[in-house]
C-alpha cells in the first residue's frame, strides 16, 4: 500500500512523457506513412522502389535496434553534430525516440494505407475522372475517405503497438512511464509491484485508444449499419 | 515430436548458458566498468573484479564462471538465482542490505565529477558548492549504482540521465549530451585517457562515502541472504587475501593505487 | 568506417555477432513453437466459447497485446524465480532451468507474448472455416477427434497462415528486448560491442542488417510454403 503511494505519483508523471512520444510520433509518422502509401502506387520505378524499401527496412529490424542506431549511431558522426539542425534532434533523447518511432510507424502505416488504397474499387475512381475531377481532388474526396475506412481497424492495432513501443524509449534515457519504473526499480527492488502498476497505465492506456477507435470506426461506418453478429460453433465433445 | 522439441530447447539452453557441473561458482559482474569489469567479444571478463573472484575461487576450491549482467539487474539476477555472487565494484548499502546480503567490504574508492574543461562547473572546490550549481545542468550516471542514489537524493533539481552501462555515459558525455558525469575516479579517469575524453577534467572535489550514507560502506561481494555458509567461507577467504596483500597487490595493478580495506 | 570494419573484425566480434545471430534464431524458434501451442489451445477455447476459459484467454490476450513486451519481459525475468523454478519442476526439466534460466525466461517471456498474437490469429481462422464443413462432418457421424484432424486443422492451418507468418516476424523481432535482461543474443553482442569499442554505429548497422537478413530469409521460406498451402494454385 505504502508502495503504490510511492509508485503512483511517479509513474504518473512518466505517462505525459508517454502520451506526448505516441501524440508526436503518430503525427509525424502518419503523414510520411501516407506519402510512402501514395508513393508505392507511383508509376516511376525508383520513386515506388524507395517507398518498398524503405518499408523493407523498417519492418525487418527490431524497434529497439533503430533507436540505438538513431541516438549513439548518428551522435557518432561528426556531420550530424555541425548541422545545427540535425544535432537539436539528436542531441536529446525523447526527440531521438520520436524521430525512431515516427520512422518505424511511418513504414507500417504506409502498409496499412497502402491496402487501404488498393481496395478502393477502379469504378468509383473512373466516375470522378469522368466528372472532371483533378488528381489531387480525386485522393481527397474518393480514393482517402475510402482508404482510411477500409485502414482503421488495421491502423488502431498500429497505434496500441506504438503507445506500447514509447517504452523503448527508456533505454535512451528518457523518463516516460518505463523510464521511471526501472529508476524506482532499483530504489525499493519491489520489482513485482512497480511493473505491475505501469502495466496497468500501460494497459488502461491503450484501453481507452481502443475505446475512442471503436467510436470514430462506427461514425466512419455508419452508413452500413450494425455489424453482423457472430455465433460460436459448436462440435459434440469426444465421447 | 515432444521429445525432440524438448532435446532441441535442451541444446540450446545448453548453449546459451552453459552447462552446469559441480563446483562451479557463477559470478554475476557487469562487464562494462573498466578497470573493474570488462568483458570481450568471448565473454571472459577481466578486470579488478575478475581478479577478485579468481582469487575467492583459488582459495575456495571452486571453479569460477562468469556472468555478465547489466548493473542495474545484478540484484534482482543474483536473487533469480541466475548467479551465485556478485562481484561488480558494488557498495554495500543499507538500501541494498535489504534485498541481499554482503561479504565484508574489501576495498573503496573516492568518486568525482567529470565536466568539460569549459564548464562552469569546472572551478569548484568544495561539495555542497558542486551539488548547488549543479541544479539544471544535466548529471551522467550508471542506472542502480550509489552515483544515482546519491544524486536522486542530494541534487534533486538536476537533470539526472541514467545509462545502462558508463560506456553510453562516456559517448554522452563526449557527444555534449549530458554536462557532467558522476563515477568512482578510476572509471572516470580512464574515460580522461581517452582522445573523446581530453576535452573533459574532474572538479576537484573527491566525494567520499563518510559524506552521506547513500555512498555504502565500501565494495562487497552480494551473496544471496539464505547462504549463509557461503557468506562465512567468502569473508574468510577475503581477510586472508587483505593479510597477505594479494588484495593490494591486485589493485595496485589496476588502479596505480592500494583501494583496498582493511578486514573488519 | 575502415578503421572501425577492421575494429570488428580483428576484436572477434564477428563470431560473436554470429553466435549471437544463432541465439536469436534459438530464441525465435522456440518462442513460435510454445507461441503456436499456446495460440492452438487459447484459440480453440475462444472459438468454442467455452465458458469461463474463454474469459480467461481474453484477459491473457488483451494484458499481453495491452502492456509494453519490455515491462513483460522485466516482469517474467525478475519477478518470477520460485513460479518459474515450480513450473520447470511440475514439468520435469528442473535441471534445465537451473542451467540455463535466462534462455529459459526468456524462450517463456516471448513465448507469451507470441501465443497472445496467435490466439487471435488461429482464432480469426477456425472463424472462417465454412460452418457446413463441420456439420456435414458432424452428419456423417465422425469422430470429433477425427473432425478435427481432417475438417478443422488442415484449413485452420491454411487459412491461419500468413497471420502466423506476421507473428514470426513480430516474435523475431520481439527477441532483441531480452538483451536488455542479460541473454547474450544478437543485440545483447552489438551493445557490448558498442560499448566497449566505443563505435555503435558499425555494430548498430550491422545488427539491424543480421535482422533484416534473417527476417527477409525466413519471408521467403515462409511465402514458398503459402504458395503450396494454397488451393487455387494453378487453378
Amino acid at each position: 500500500m505504502e508502495l503504490i503511494q510511492l509508485a503512483v505519483p511517479v509513474l504518473l508523471k512518466g505517462l505525459w512523457m508517454t502520451l506526448s512520444l505516441t501524440a508526436i510520433s503518430v503525427t509525424i509518422g502518419f503523414n510520411l506513412g501516407l506519402g510512402l502509401a501514395i508513393m508505392r502506387g507511383s508509376d516511376k520505378a525508383w520513386v515506388s522502389g524507395f517507398a518498398r524499401y524503405y518499408s523493407i527496412a523498417f519492418r525487418g529490424t527490431p524497434l529497439l535496434v533503430q533507436i540505438f542506431l538513431i541516438y549513439y549511431g548518428l551522435g557518432q558522426i561528426r556531420f550530424v553534430h555541425d548541422v545545427p539542425a540535425l544535432w537539436w534532434v539528436v542531441s536529446e533523447g525523447s526527440r531521438c525516440a520520436v524521430l525512431a518511432l515516427a520512422l518505424n510507424t511511418a513504414a507500417y502505416t504506409s502498409e496499412i494505407l497502402r491496402g487501404g488504397l488498393v481496395a478502393v474499387p477502379a469504378g468509383l475512381t473512373e466516375a470522378a475522372k469522368a466528372c472532371g475531377m483533378s488528381r489531387a481532388m480525386r485522393f481527397r474526396r474518393i480514393e482517402f475517405p475510402l482508404a482510411i475506412r477500409q485502414a482503421l481497424p488495421a491502423y488502431g492495432n498500429e497505434l496500441v503497438l506504438m503507445v506500447k513501443g514509447t517504452s523503448l524509449a527508456s533505454t535512451i534515457t528518457v523518463l516516460e512511464i518505463t523510464g521511471y519504473a526501472k529508476r524506482l526499480m532499483s530504489q525499493t527492488f519491489a520489482i513485482f509491484e512497480v511493473f505491475a502498476i505501469a502495466g496497468v497505465l500501460y494497459l488502461a492506456l491503450n484501453l481507452v485508444l481502443i475505446g475512442v477507435i471503436r467510436l470514430v470506426e462506427r461514425r466512419l461506418m455508419r452508413h452500413t449499419g450494425p455489424a453482423p453478429q457472430t455465433r460460436p460453433v459448436a462440435i459434440p465433445q469426444a465421447s | 515430436m515432444k521429445l525432440k522439441v524438448l532435446s532441441l530447447i535442451a541444446l540450446l539452453a545448453g548453449a546459451a548458458s552453459g552447462a552446469q557441473a559441480e563446483g562451479q561458482l557463477k559470478i554475476g559482474t557487469e562487464g562494462a566498468y573498466p578497470p573493474w569489469s570488462m568483458a570481450d567479444a568471448n565473454g571472459a571478463v577481466t578486470g579488478f573484479d575478475a581478479d577478485v573472484g579468481n582469487m575467492l575461487c583459488t582459495k575456495l576450491a571452486m571453479e569460477c564462471v562468469f556472468v555478465v549482467q547489466a548493473f542495474d539487474g545484478l540484484i534482482p539476477a543474483l536473487q533469480a538465482k541466475q548467479f551465485d555472487i556478485i562481484i561488480s565494484g558494488m557498495s554495500i548499502t543499507a538500501d541494498r542490505k535489504k534485498e541481499i546480503n554482503f561479504s565484508i567490504g574489501y576495498a573503496e574508492l573516492a568518486n568525482k565529477v567529470v565536466v568539460a574543461k569549459d564548464s562552469d562547473l569546472a572551478g569548484i572546490t568544495e561539495i555542497p558548492a558542486l551539488l548547488a550549481a549543479l541544479d539544471g545542468h544535466s548529471v551522467g550516471v550508471q542506472a542502480g549504482t550509489t552515483h544515482a542514489h546519491f544524486m536522486e537524493k542530494l541534487a534533486p533539481t538536476a537533470t539526472l540521465k541514467s545509462y545502462a552501462t558508463l560506456d553510453e555515459m562516456q559517448i554522452d558525455l563526449a557527444n555534449g549530451r549530458v554536462d557532467a558525469g558522476f563515477a568512482d575516479v578510476s572509471a572516470l579517469q580512464s574515460f580522461l585517457d581517452k582522445p573523446e575524453g581530453a576535452n573533459f577534467q574532474f572538479v576537484d572535489v573527491n566525494i567520499i562515502s563518510t559524506f552521506d550514507a547513500t555512498l555504502g560502506e565500501g565494495v562487497g561481494v552480494g551473496i544471496r541472504q539464505d547462504d549463509t555458509d557461503l557468506k562465512a567461507k567468502i569473508d574468510t577467504a577475503l581477510c586472508e587475501l587483505i593479510a597477505d596483500g594479494s588484495m593490494k597487490a591486485s589493485s595496485e595493478k589496476w588502479f596505480n593505487m592500494d583501494i583496498s580495506r582493511p578486514c573488519q | 568506417m575502415e578503421f572501425g570494419l577492421l575494429q570488428v573484425w580483428e576484436g572477434g566480434w564477428i563470431g560473436a555477432i554470429l553466435r549471437g545471430a544463432a541465439v536469436t534464431i534459438g530464441v525465435g524458434v522456440a518462442s513460435m513453437i510454445f507461441g503456436l501451442i499456446i495460440g492452438t489451445i487459447c484459440g480453440l477455447i475462444k472459438w468454442r466459447a467455452v465458458f469461463g476459459l474463454s474469459h480467461l484467454v481474453d484477459l491473457y490476450t488483451s494484458v499481453i497485446r495491452g502492456v509494453p513486451e519490455l515491462l513483460i519481459i522485466y516482469l517474467l525475468f525478475f519477478g518470477s524465480v520460485e513460479f518459474v523454478t515450480k513450473i520447470a519442476t511440475v514439468f520435469g526439466f528442473a535441471e534445465l532451468a537451473n542451467a540455463g534460466y535466462a534462455f529459459f525466461i526468456t524462450v517463456a517471456a516471448i513465448s507469451a507474448i507470441s501465443g497472445a498474437y496467435s490466439t487471435e490469429v488461429i482464432r480469426g481462422a477456425l472463424a472462417a472455416i465454412p460452418k457446413g464443413h463441420i456439420e456435414a462432418a458432424v452428419a456423417l457421424g465422425l469422430p470429433s477427434r477425427r473432425i478435427f484432424a481432417r475438417i478443422i486443422a488442415p484449413q485452420m492451418l491454411r487459412i491461419a497462415f500468413p497471420g502466423i507468418n506476421n507473428v514470426w516476424q513480430t516474435t523475431i523481432k520481439d527477441t532483441a528486448l531480452v538483451s536488455v535482461v542479460g541473454l547474450q543474443e544478437l543485440m545483447r553482442t552489438a551493445f557490448i560491442g558498442a560499448g566497449s569499442t566505443h563505435n555503435p554505429l558499425i555494430f548498430y548497422t550491422i545488427a539491424a542488417l543480421v535482422y533484416l537478413m534473417i527476417t527477409l530469409i525466413s519471408q521467403v521460406g515462409f511465402n514458398k510454403v503459402e504458395a503450396v498451402l494454397s488451393p487455387r494454385k494453378g487453378a
